[in-house]
């Protein structure tokens, strides 16, 4: 969009916009209504179907499809509001529209927030003159376990199949047949498996398309929305949770055009049920010679204060990423300052130096060139990002992913590596970095060390002077940022694991889960464990504390961009917060922590963010400008891509890559709308790695490690990089960094 | 008087599907001539000719492809449009079937003339024989090394009278659906693959080596001013002698019937003529006096179409015929808008009750308001062709609509020789719903 103004006047009324603007928008600014169905402009160049945006246009004879052209100098424009000839059209759309559309309303449950509804209240005719019988068709659909298809409700605006092929770009949702027949479906009628799919059914502007999780749930009339923002991954997507008699309904998104444009990935919007899983923990436990046992808080807190005097400051936290950045600092006040207990496992650092080179998401899709490492795919990690990326190169950037299997083949590990060797003035590609002006770096894997050293290859880049230049790097945790920083913030003292650990402290159901923690907690005398679920401590906590959901907590979260924003509790959880009771143990341990969060936030903002109070993050959070970059202190470098250890390394043993599916951890384990996204049990050979061992896709295979075996289904990927084995992380079991397939 | 004189011109005493025969009657000349000509020399001459586009709208060739976006980038593409479908029209199948090579020596100037080197003929998929007419045509002219540097593809459609239609066609081109784009952007803009694209029927691109072969000056003598040249009338329904006759622009209708085509079949009465293909607004007999030119016809209140000419004879019951037309709308609305999708299927279900009997004076109301609500709202064209011959039958026979009503049914229904004027539509959707309703 230029700069040059063009002036137009849409219902008498004169109105400058940037040449390019859209007849809808331009009329926006007119504060004129051109109502529309398919139009959306975030699903690519308009299409012109629905025809309810029909505008009289001085000069032209026939009626014009408003959304389809752009504002023009000395443009004379006429919505229905001032011409008869537009309101008959748009009338006649509605009553075409309805003659097949059932009135179902009532039951339906876009009803009472639906488009065509109010559309037709304030464009429609009063009654119908259809008395043929309408069209039926076969319904619900489901179009995959999450999403039902009402067929006959369609009003055919294409806005779900140009989601799936212009925004997602997995081309599974198609119409199919033509004429009054035209109908949508997937293609060969399987089940539409995006890791986005749920976003058509916020997109569909009537009942058509709708969540199996919602279906017949509520009444947009007896619903709350609570914006929030969700936690699923460290894009930090501004969501609304819909309420309905003190539980999570679904979750809708909430627009920030800077970080999610409006897109949610299904894992964000479906997993909302888990707060209420039967294996939810709703009130302390404490182990007794067989299992656990539910005690009272004041029993509870009497053990806790108990087992951490006790330990005499030999304590070690193990933090998940997924915390508040108050409740992380309410632990760090309460365990550092309370005990002096200032060891911890911090979840996958992100380097501070990224904020030299910050950028927000939305800029990817400006960018010319972007260049990815890491062994992740994106979309596993951060998959809005992944939109963005997919936005860049429609607009014509070059995408180059550098990873073990995207477009330039990478081995596993080769990262931090291959930064170094973009940063030197020799490499081809990195010349190009520095010539262009819109560059974007990302970071997708494992390797502690990652931010650092995209952040050192900015700088060697000279980004500091190029505003549109960044670099990201994709964390493992939703707000590893913010905890790292809140724990920092919480004393100044670091040190290395006590011997022996005589309490461990494990924060959040992730860390629970994680092995090396479990390995920790093997060590430790006793174990303080903050979870949500009782299948994750059965057997190794001594002492359970209720955790909650980020949906039921108040507080702050860092995405990975550096933007701090605002969570709000939509429902009140099934047991005390975690500030309430850090804030009661505090008492006892002589440590004033507050049991609110925006009073924890004010004292975490005094010491991090100068300057910054809850208001000034408000609904849609603002992203703090770039800092001056420092270079990373040298001991984050020792972090770095250790390379695989090459421990048993035997002749034809290929690498072991582990990865973690988006569709996977404690959350989603316990949605069983969300089972069919899970990752395959397969492991995924390299074409030639495949043929050498007479390997074909859907083999069962044994994949071995020193004494350890695992059958899974082999598929062949033809972009992995040959000498690695693929397995997701909850098939991989313990098998070690160095594997062998041989056929079942 | 000659019956061919510039399409098919020679088609009498050769077979021009043979290069040997095509070129004893001067064929490929035109080429060699325009080869040696700058392209805006072509253009010129095309331009000077008044070419108006042989595929209904009549929009003048040369004025088309000075709209072609120039230094974009991007190459210049011309596409033939060979997808023949309207009901009654059959031209374009003579044209290919006859005259292969004046279409191929047509493509090549023109992209000369544009500066194109690639050209794509779209052809209707059931034209099977005229397609192997064309490959072998096109072989024969690639042999002899007449082609230079362009490619030119001749493609099948599957099936679809939408792909007719200039953005369709595209679409279907470049292998997605076939559904019309919103315009703008024209395709002389934003045509195939995003390229700035010339489209022309073939009947009009199959005149361009008779412009160069003439000068624009003798061309523009031929037919009217406002229209030079001949067309190709395509005479079907119940006349004596149907088939193609090739007549200047600005022939009566009179004289295609009468003079050519033997009159009205059996000798039985006039009753309705339409003019342009089934998607076009009914003449009466009293309007047979009409030069067959683009402003001529328009006068008269219809269109000149795709030149097919059917000629309806006193035993036909309107309402079928409306019923017929609107059958094979519906069957070949794409979708995508919804006026077309829509009010497609509704005018089929009230002509059906209509026809049977069933239907009271409002519901002849509510088809003229039906009719109105859909005409100019669709996307593309095919929402009014569908309209045309509903919304004229009505206005023009009305007495004989009003006949249907009230239980009286049809008064026709055992003399009505429909199928003689076009083939009934067998549609999966359609015949099921219109048992149902009645």
């Amino acid at each position: 969009m230029s700069s040059e103004l063009v002036t137009l006047t849409i219902d008498d009324r004169q109105v400058s916009v940037p040449k390019g603007t859209g007849l809808v928008e331009a009329a926006q600014v007119a504060r004129v209504e051109i109502p529309v169905f398919c139009y959306e402009p975030r699903l690519g160049p308009p299409v012109g179907a629905c025809r309810m945006c029909l505008v009289e246009i001085e000069g032209a004879p026939k009626l014009q499809a408003g959304c389809t052209l752009t504002a023009g100098e000395g443009m004379v424009v006429r919505s229905a509001a001032t011409s008869a000839k537009a309101a008959e059209g748009q009338q006649a759309t509605l009553e075409f529209i309805l003659v097949n559309h059932p009135l179902d309303c009532p039951v339906c449950d876009k009803g009472g927030e639906c488009p065509l509804q109010d559309l037709t209240f304030r464009y429609g005719p009063g009654n119908t003159r259809m008395a043929f019988p309408k069209l039926t068709f076969d319904k619900p659909i489901p179009v995959s376990p999450l999403i039902a298809l009402d067929r006959e409700r369609c009003i055919l605006c294409y806005r779900c199949t140009r989601f799936s092929d212009e925004v997602a770009e997995d081309g599974q949702l198609v119409a199919r047949n033509r004429g009054a027949r035209t109908e949508i479906a997937t293609f060969e009628d399987e089940p539409y498996r995006s890791p986005f799919s749920g976003n058509v059914v916020e997109l569909c502007p009537v009942g058509a398309l709708t969540s199996s999780l919602y279906r017949f749930d509520a009444r947009p009339w007896d619903i709350q929305n609570v914006p929030t923002v969700c936690t699923a991954c460290p894009v930090g997507c501004n969501v609304s949770a819909t309420i309905r008699e003190g539980k999570v309904r679904r979750i809708l998104s909430r627009n920030h055009p800077e970080v999610d444009r409006g897109w949610l990935c299904d894992k964000g919007r479906f997993t909302y049920p888990h707060l209420r899983a039967n294996d939810r923990i709703t009130a302390p436990l404490r182990r007794i010679p067989r299992g656990l046992s539910e005690v009272s808080w004041d029993e509870a807190l009497d053990s806790a204060e108990e087992m951490l005097r006790e330990a005499e400051g030999a304590v070690v936290t193990a933090l998940s990423g997924s915390e508040t950045m108050e409740i992380a600092y309410g632990l760090g006040r309460l365990l550092r300052a309370g005990l002096g207990a200032n060891s911890a496992v911090l979840p996958e650092a992100t380097s501070d130096t990224l904020g030299a080179f910050r950028l927000p998401l939305s800029a990817i899709a400006e960018a010319e060139l972007v260049v990815v490492v890491g062994d992740d795919p994106v979309v596993e990690r951060a998959p809005i990002v992944d939109l963005w990326l997919k936005e860049a190169r429609r607009r014509g950037a070059e995408l180059v992913v550098c990873s073990p299997s995207g477009s330039v083949q990478t081995p596993p590990g080769e990262a931090a590596r291959l930064c170094q060797s973009l940063a030197q003035q020799r490499n081809p590609l990195g010349r190009r970095l520095r010539a262009a002006e819109r560059v974007v770096l990302v970071w997708s894997g494992p390797g502690g060390g990652g931010g650092a050293r995209v952040a050192e290859l900015a700088h060697a880049l000279g980004f500091e002077e190029k505003p549109g230049c960044g670099a990201f790097h994709l964390p493992a945790t939703p707000n590893g940022r913010g905890v790292a920083l809140a724990w920092s913030a919480a004393g100044d003292k670091d040190e290395a694991n006590p011997q022996p650990i005589k309490v461990l402290v494990v924060s959040g159901d992730e860390a629970a889960a994680d092995p090396s923690v479990r390995a920790l907690a093997e060590d430790s005398e006793r174990v303080i464990a903050i979870t949500m679920f009782h299948q994750l401590v059965a057997g190794w906590a001594d002492l359970v504390l209720p955790a909650t959901a980020c949906l039921e907590r108040d507080g702050t979260s860092m995405n990975l961009e550096g933007r701090v924003q605002r969570l709000r509790r939509a429902v009140p959880p099934p047991c005390p917060d975690e500030l309430a009771w850090i804030s009661k143990l505090g008492d006892r341990l002589g440590v004033d922590i507050p049991a609110h969060a925006s009073r924890v936030f004010a004292d975490l903002a005094e010491h991090v963010f100068r300057d910054l109070g809850l208001d000034d993050i408000g609904d849609r959070a603002p992203l703090p400008g770039r800092k001056p970059f420092e270079a990373p202190a040298p001991g984050t470098a020792s972090a770095t891509a250790a390379p695989p250890a090459a421990e048993e390394h035997f002749v034809g043993a290929l690498h072991l890559q582990r990865y973690r599916p988006l569709f996977s951890g404690p959350a989603v384990e316990r949605i069983r709308e969300l089972e069919f996204q899970r990752p395959p049990f397969e492991v995924e050979l390299a074409r030639r790695d495949a043929e050498r061992r007479r390997i074909a896709t859907g083999d069962r295979v044994l994949v071995r490690s020193n004494g350890t075996s695992v059958e899974l289904r082999a598929r062949v990927n033809r972009k992995l990089v040959e000498g690695v084995a693929r397995i997701a992380e909850e098939h991989a079991a313990d098998l070690h960094p160095s594997v062998e397939v041989v056929k079942a | 008087m000659p019956s061919t004189e510039l399409f098919l011109a020679g088609t009498e005493d050769h077979d021009l599907r043979r290069l040997s025969e095509y070129r004893e009657v001067g064929g490929y000349a035109a080429l060699e001539k325009a080869r040696a000509m700058e392209p805006q020399a072509v253009m010129g001459e095309i331009t000077g000719a008044t070419l108006r586009g042989r595929g209904g709208a009549g929009f003048p060739m040369g004025r088309k492809a000075s709209l072609l976006a120039k230094n974009t980038g991007k190459p210049t593409y011309l596409v033939v449009n060979a997808d023949e479908s309207e009901p009654g029209a059959f031209k374009d199948r003579d044209v290919m079937g006859l005259t292969p090579h004046r279409l191929l020596e047509g493509c090549l100037i023109t992209a000369h003339g544009i500066e194109s080197t690639d050209v794509f003929i779209y052809i209707r998929g059931e034209y099977l024989h005229e397609y192997d007419v064309l490959v072998a045509a096109l072989e024969e002219a690639r042999t002899a090394a007449l082609l230079g540097d362009v490619t030119i593809v001749i493609h099948r459609g599957a099936g679809a009278y939408i792909c007719g239609e200039e953005t369709g066609l595209l679409e279907s081109l470049e292998g997605s659906r076939g559904q019309p784009r919103p315009r703008p952007p024209f395709p002389p803009v934003d045509g195939l693959y995003g390229a700035p694209t010339q489209i022309n029927n073939v009947s009009t691109i199959a005149l361009v080596p008779k412009i160069l072969e003439l000068g624009a000056g003798e061309f523009a003598k031929i037919g009217v001013p406002s229209a030079p040249g001949t067309a190709v009338f395509s005479l079907s329904g119940n006349v004596a002698r149907p088939g193609n006759y090739e007549r200047p622009l600005g022939t009566t209708l009179r004289e295609l019937i009468y003079d050519l085509g033997g009159g009205v079949a059996d000798g039985r009465e006039l009753k309705a003529i339409i003019p342009g293909g089934s998607s076009v607004p009914v003449l009466t007999p009293d309007e047979i006096d009409t030069p067959m030119d683009y402003d001529s016809i328009q006068a008269a209140g219809s269109f000149f179409g795709s030149a097919a000419i059917m000629v309806i004879d006193d035993r036909v019951c309107m309402v079928q015929l409306a019923l017929r037309a609107a059958q094979f709308y519906m069957h070949e609305s794409c979708g995508k808008c919804t006026p077309c999708r829509v009010g497609t299927r509704w005018l089929v279900q009230l002509l059906t009750k209509i026809e049977v009997g069933e239907a009271e004076r409002r519901d002849l109301d509510l088809l003229d308001d039906v009719c109105d609500k859909m005409l100019g709202k669709s996307l593309c064209a095919l929402g009014d062709f569908a309209v045309y011959p509903v919304s004229s039958y009505l206005r023009k026979y009305r007495s004989e609509f009003e006949a249907h009503l009230g239980g009286a049914g049809c008064p026709l229904a055992g003399i009505s020789p429909i199928e003689g004027i076009f083939a009934p539509v067998s549609q999966h959707a359609g015949h099921a719903e219109v048992a149902h309703v009645v």
